[in-house]
């Protein structure tokens, strides 16, 4: 073991302030990109988990939140000319008004009945599924008796985490755009922190008279036999599309749609705060605390001067230990994120941590620390080893 | 007088000649080295003696290289002038060919007392392997061959001491300094290091030059230079008594 490494691990409680200033950096900007990736998840979730293994959208579409991404229905049966298809069908979903439903005497104030807890009017994403067995709307994690339920006219489902915030539950009667519905299922792991969402079948969506059934349709999802040849299958699409429609991998999508927030000028302006303050805490933070743990040994590596052990060693070794002070950091920061993202989602906020993000964070941090490590080598200056004889 | 690497018992290993080292103080300046030659051979342990002030510590910081002197000439092992050498150069030869021993023992709190030798030798361009054999055999040699494992913490100030002496006579240097080795530790301690440096000159024939204002140590030093104000004072040669004892009380009565 290195000298760095093993100083760091000993010494550890006069590192920790520099690994937690990292952790806490690290944090900040992980737990805000997160969210708002994690945002924009909410919206898309039923996409992402969905079976389709190719979605077809508007050559000009971005992802599947910004911009135009709808097509006219005739791709549908051109789609079904490629062999390794085996179903289309065209998202859609529409907004509404959700309001659950108890009785509250209407002669008392609105105060009054708003303390009684009166039915609030809310507006609610609906996204929907087709509820024939295996079609290729329907979302991986969802069960068998969930779709069955659906299948039923007039039927719903809510996730979990927006029972409270539409004050129903299992079993309740509500107001969808002013038509009753019934509450069959609640869905696990489908958080919209910025507006809830409610699932029910295309029928029912025809049924309260949302559906597409004009020349127009969504994004086209596609289910392939061989789902492994998804990229391959995508580029034969696109090519027999003649540009008319560009045919997107799931994964492609994904990506996509996590990206597609940071195009708003806001979010960058917000992210690029918290990157900067993360660096000026990071530096300042990182920098004094290893100033001061190397002051602290600085009569030991004057005796290493004495006995011939040059100064460029001693700043490799400084930089060796601020570069394990990162990784540490680095780690703190993952793992106090992870934390942070397990009590968020407990209250419908999705914290995400793509691996990307982790990656382009994580290097950061190592390089504050290095830059740390190396603003602090002016202090070996003062391992004069003639100090030593005295 | 040439100085050489390799020399026998006798040859000069060391030779300085007109140092003169200024400190500023005020608008003025103290003089704390005036025009002083010496010089130090292989095979001699030779005791620089005199009270606090006297430049004894300047005197060696200048003759290892560690403070450049204002005027006067440090000729070492194959060095004609130490002082003409760049400050990488300087490193280099100290790596190469010296070691050195303080009053403090200025080991690394984190590390092992084998780490602490291997750290060096690493820097020497040993291989792990090599390193580790030889801090093995440098520890057992100061007596510490079971307490290889255990950490500054946990060692007497004694065994840091020699700890520190392993780390400098583990590189096998032909020059060997020495600043107050035993004034931070009690007599039975200062014994065990003294003759420790006894052996470094007698046995791996280093040039060891310690100083020291304990006029006990006296009695182990082939050669005795007094140092006072500056100037050498008296430059004495005798015979060494490595049975010597350093406490009174463990003499035989």
């Amino acid at each position: 073991m290195s000298l760095a490494l093993s100083t760091l691990l000993f010494e550890w409680r006069r590192y920790m302030a520099a690994v937690m200033a990292l952790a806490l950096s690290g944090l900040l900007v992980l737990a805000m990109t997160g969210v708002f990736i994690g945002i924009g998840k909410g919206f898309t979730a039923t996409i992402e988990r969905s079976s389709a293994d190719i979605i077809i959208m508007q050559p000009g579409a971005k992802s599947l939140i910004g911009g135009p991404s709808g097509v006219p229905r005739r791709f549908i049966p051109l789609t079904y000319n490629h062999p390794a298809v085996v179903e289309v069908q065209p998202l859609d979903g529409a907004g509404g008004t959700f309001q659950s439903i108890k009785e509250v005497d209407p002669t008392r104030s609105q105060a009054d009945r708003a303390k009684q807890g009166a039915p609030r009017q809310k507006f609610v994403q609906s996204s929907i599924i087709d509820t024939t067995p295996g079609s290729v709307t329907i979302p991986t994690d969802y069960s068998r008796e969930l779709v069955d339920a659906l299948r039923q006219p007039y039927t719903v489902a809510v996730d979990e985490t927006a029972l409270k915030t539409l004050g129903v539950k299992l079993g309740d009667k509500a107001l969808y755009n002013g038509q009753t519905v019934t509450i069959v299922g609640v869905t696990r792991g489908y958080p919209n922190m910025m507006q809830p969402g409610v699932v029910m079948s295309r029928d029912t969506l025809r049924m309260v008279g949302q559906a597409d059934t004009g020349p127009r349709v969504g994004p086209l999802m596609i289910k392939l036999r061989d789902p492994s040849q998804a990229t391959i299958v995508a580029a034969q699409l696109n090519e027999m599309g003649k540009g008319q429609w560009k045919a997107w991998t799931r994964q492609e999508l994904a990506d996509a749609n996590a990206g597609a927030m940071f195009e708003e000028g806001i979010l960058v302006i917000i992210i690029g705060g918290c990157v900067v303050l993360g660096i000026i805490i990071g530096v300042a933070i990182t920098w004094q605390t290893l100033r001061g743990a190397i002051m602290a040994n600085i009569k030991e590596f004057a005796s290493l001067r004495a006995l011939g052990v040059g100064m460029g060693s001693l700043r490799r070794i400084v930089m060796e230990l601020s570069f394990w002070v990162g990784l540490v950091g680095v780690g703190a920061a993952i793992l106090l994120t992870w934390i942070l993202s397990l009590l968020a989602r407990s209250n419908a906020v999705i914290i995400a941590m793509p691996p990307l993000l982790l990656i382009v964070v994580g290097g950061g941090l190592i390089a504050i620390s290095m830059l740390s490590g190396f603003l602090s080598m002016g202090i070996l200056k003062k391992s004069q080893p003639a100090d030593l004889l005295r | 007088m040439i100085t050489k690497v390799h020399g026998k018992h006798g040859d000069a290993a060391i030779e300085a000649k007109g140092i003169i080292k200024r400190f500023k103080s005020g608008r003025g300046y103290v003089e704390v080295l005036k025009n002083v030659d010496f010089d130090a051979r292989h095979g001699d342990l030779t005791m620089v003696m005199g009270p606090s002030g006297s430049g004894k510590s300047t005197l060696i910081a200048a003759l290892s290289g560690l403070l450049r002197p204002d005027e006067g000439t440090v000729a070492a092992l194959d060095q004609p002038n130490l002082w003409k050498l760049s400050s990488g150069k300087i490193d280099k030869f100290r790596l190469d060919h010296c070691g050195f021993i303080f009053q403090g023992f200025n080991l690394f709190p984190s590390l092992s007392a084998l780490q602490q030798v291997t750290t060096v030798l690493k820097y020497q361009g040993l291989t792990p392997d090599a390193a580790k054999a030889r801090a093995k055999l440098a520890l057992e040699e100061v007596g510490l061959g079971h307490r290889l494992h255990q950490r500054p913490a946990a060692l007497s100030g004694g065994e840091k001491q020699r700890v520190a002496i392993a780390r400098a006579l583990a590189k096998d240097p032909q020059i060997l300094f020495a600043d107050e080795p035993t004034s931070a530790l009690d007599g039975e301690n200062g014994q065990v290091v003294i003759r420790l440096l006894r052996r470094a000159a007698t046995e791996h024939g280093a040039a060891v030059i310690c100083v020291t204002h304990d006029p006990r140590l006296e009695a182990w030093a082939d050669r005795v230079i007094h140092i006072e104000d500056g100037v050498i004072i008296d430059d004495q040669r005798r015979s060494p008594d490595p049975e010597a004892l350093l406490n009174s009380a463990l003499a035989p009565h």
